[in-house]
């Protein structure tokens, strides 16, 4: 199994630098770049400049058309603030102004969980356990007692285009758990499940057969053997001798020809020894349960009975709520900057200096800014425009465009 | 064959059929080849939604456990996606190309394919009608966003050599007599575009005015801005499909193996992916990074994927291989 080896990375000096430095980072840009790009300030700009603009010319008299620019724009759901900006009366109309904060809040959300995982290393523990069948456990750090009453697994042989498949079905452990609390009470640990006790979760992680092992010297019982059950990958010495024998693992059936069979059921089960010269590996054999292994100078090793043991992961992690919190906080904050295009129009009434006396004309002059460029919203701005254009009708009888990048005709 | 079997066979039919027709269209801009090509995209990507119901409704398997389920949704979810996209932003051109992706996908994973195999305890929960639905749907759009994404591609380096080839011509003219360079320069000198993004393939769209049957057919590609636009909303839609998927994930871990994260391979090329798509979501607020680079971007970010979703499951084993 391919693993990355980054299981104790919370616990490195290394990752609460990157942490510490992500997040120096994030604040950093948060109030150097964010704000002031996502929540400009209400100013002036050169209408005539911006890629997106569009004039209108209009007749009638100046409060009538600001009016009417106000009255459209408040109609269109657009929120609009007015400033005297350098002796000029300035129109400022956004739209989806709230999603600005979207980037704040995906960050904000991003800073949640990276505490979270850090009140997970600082609070936090986890580990494993395996309790044989009918044997009793006591987790360090919680000081909660698990007893296995029973182990259970279901393996069922499925038929797949490429052959058998033992397929894993279920497994399940019945225990009996004493907590802070002193009561007994008997619960069922299946994957997928995990038991809270006292608010640290177990789970049910693995399962496997551990075998008792005798030694004898000469037909006659000698020291070294096991005092207990072994787990697979477990090993014990070889009474005086420098040899050592390793239990590998569990094999579930042994076929007609003494190999190993696909079938992990307990058919006709055995294990793999592997003897140990010193450090040097001498090979490894397959004994059925029952029998025994000649290691050499007169030792023999006894292959006795099987009893499942469970597998049991336990993690207390109080940084939980706070990083499920923050998934959610990043998410929303994700959505509104994805989904929600906040646009900020810049509208200014000026008369028109060619305009004959007795008719005034005034131009419309309005610019648009987005936070995600200009390209995104040009075809809104110019169905905009033309609703404008509509909402001065009567009163609009030219529409110039103030710029050849963008025509409103 | 089975029922099964031949839902399959129809789905695939009808995205081959709805391939051909939209590359038609696509090469040809005839509207009799778009309008053949949308009812065989529903109908591929209706029978393979019917085909998974019935499949779980016979066997009581959750389908989404192997590589064949998940390439199977993967198939139907980007048609899907595309369909959406298509119907709202009339992006039917680049059906083509997403058609003929599903069927291959689709194909594909019927190689993996072995019947109905019950899920290992791990996978027997309901997260799992949860997690691997979002993650297979944002991989979905992230593909229909590669695909406008090497459009635009496509149609930036062509206009590139256009430019090119006719600078070529310009530096040949200006060696000649004075007069016809002068000419040269004029015909070059762009027109101020009307608009932002339209019109902004300036070359080709000269090109195609001096007879260019290829410059021509690349100009009527929607503009460049229209592709960016386009490509940046679909990755809105996946990036958040994407960021569900992995806390879904997440939270599903911490049920199943008492860790929300434990850098397994899946998890890891993961959140590689995530990452490439919320720099493209950042970088893509810069003007200088709007367009080719955005476009370069998303497609390393789709290769990201596919290491993600078929590199891991196939050759590296983890955490996430029983997917096979
Ligand atoms: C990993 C979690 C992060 C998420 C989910 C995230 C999300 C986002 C989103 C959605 C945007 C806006 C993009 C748009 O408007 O379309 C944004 C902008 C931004 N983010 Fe992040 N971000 C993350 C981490 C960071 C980090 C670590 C930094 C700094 C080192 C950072 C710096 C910025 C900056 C500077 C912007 C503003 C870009 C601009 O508008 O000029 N972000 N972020």
């Amino acid at each position: 199994m391919l693993r990355l080896h980054l299981d104790n990375i919370y616990h490195s000096p290394a990752y609460l630098g990157i942490i510490g430095f992500i997040l120096a980072c994030m604040t950093l840009a948060t109030f150097r770049r964010v704000i002031p790009a996502r929540l400009p300030p209400l100013r002036a700009v050169k209408i005539e400049a911006m890629p997106l603009a569009a004039n209108l010319a209009v007749r009638g008299d100046e409060a009538t058309i600001r009016a009417r620019v106000e009255d459209f724009f408040v109609r269109g759901g657009w929120l609009v603030r007015k400033r005297e900006l350098g002796g000029i009366e300035w129109t400022f109309a956004d739209k989806f102004n709230w999603a600005r904060k979207g980037v704040l809040i995906a960050h904000v959300g991003f800073v949640l969980i990276a505490v979270g995982t850090t009140m997970y290393w600082k609070w936090g523990f986890s580990g494993q356990t395996a309790i044989v069948a009918g044997l009793a456990q006591t987790i360090p750090e919680t000081g909660a007692r698990f007893q296995l009453d029973r182990f259970n697994y279901q393996i069922e042989p499925i038929r797949t285009k490429s052959g058998i498949v033992y397929q894993p079905i279920d497994y399940v452990s019945q225990l009996e758990i004493t907590g802070h609390d002193g009561i007994k009470r008997h619960l069922t640990l299946r994957v997928n499940h995990p038991l809270d006790v006292d608010g640290t979760l177990y789970y049910q992680a693995s399962y496997g057969s551990a075998v008792d092992f005798g030694v004898t010297k000469d037909g006659r019982p000698a020291s070294g053997a096991p005092g207990a059950a072994l787990l697979e990958g477990e090993g014990f010495p070889l009474g005086q001798t420098d040899r050592s024998v390793q239990y590998e693992r569990f094999v579930g059936t042994i076929d007609r020809n003494g190999g190993v069979s696909p079938d992990p059921r307990a058919n006709n089960p055995g294990v793999i020894l592997t003897v140990f010269d010193g450090d040097q590996n001498i090979g490894s054999v397959l004994v059925p349960l029952g029998r025994s292994l000649d290691v050499g100078n007169g030792y023999r090793v006894d292959v006795g009975s099987y009893t499942l043991y469970s597998g049991i992961q336990y993690r207390h992690d109080p940084g939980i709520p706070l990083v499920g919190l923050g998934a959610f906080v990043l998410l929303t904050g994700l959505c509104m900057s994805f989904y929600f295009l906040p646009a900020r129009l810049y509208v200014r009434v000026d008369p028109c200096n060619d305009s004959p006396e007795d008719r005034p004309r005034w131009s419309i002059g309005l610019a648009a800014t987005t936070v995600k460029g200009y390209e995104i919203f040009e075809e809104q701005f110019a169905a905009l425009v033309e609703a404008l254009r509509h909402a001065q009708s009567g009163h609009a009888f030219q529409a110039k465009p103030s710029d050849p990048a963008f025509a409103v005709s | 064959m089975n029922t099964d079997q031949i839902l399959i066979v129809i789905a695939i039919s009808a995205y081959i059929a709805s391939a051909l027709a939209l590359f038609t269209y696509f090469l040809s801009r005839e509207n009799v080849a778009k309008l053949a090509g949308i009812p065989f995209a529903f109908l591929g990507c209706i029978t393979q939604f019917v085909e998974l119901g019935y499949r779980y409704e016979s066997s009581k398997i959750w389908p989404l456990t192997n590589l064949y389920g998940s390439l199977s949704l993967f198939a139907a979810m980007s048609v899907a996606i595309f369909i959406g996209f298509a119907l709202r932003y009339d992006l039917w051109f680049i059906g083509g190309f997403v058609q003929a992706l599903a069927a291959i996908f689709l194909a594909y994973g019927l190689t993996w394919n072995e019947g109905y195999l019950p899920a290992v305890p791990a996978l027997q929960s309901y997260w799992i009608k949860v997690h691997v639905p979002l993650v297979v749907s944002s991989y979905a759009a992230f593909m229909v966003a590669c695909v406008t994404s090497v459009v635009y591609l496509i149609k930036y380096y062509a206009e590139q050599n256009v430019g090119r080839s006719s600078m070529v011509r310009l530096r040949t003219a200006a060696a000649g007599p004075a007069g016809a360079a002068g000419l040269q320069m004029q015909a070059l000198a762009p027109p101020r575009p009307r608009s932002i993004i339209v019109g902004d393939a300036p070359n080709l769209e000269r090109a195609a005015a001096g007879g260019s049957a290829l410059a021509g057919w690349l100009a009527s590609f929607p503009s460049l801005a229209k592709l960016d636009i386009m490509t940046y909303r679909i990755i809105s839609v996946g990036l958040p499909l994407l960021t569900v998927g992995i806390i879904t994930g997440a939270w599903w871990a911490k049920e199943a193996w008492g860790a929300y994260w434990q850098w397994d391979p899946k998890e890891t090329a993961a959140l590689f992916s995530w990452t490439v798509y919320a720099l493209y979501m950042h970088l893509h607020t810069r003007n200088a990074w709007r367009g080719l680079r955005s476009a370069w971007l998303s497609v390393a970010g789709f290769i990201s994927i596919m290491f993600c979703y078929l590199g891991v499951n196939i050759w590296i084993s983890g955490l996430h291989s029983y997917k096979m």
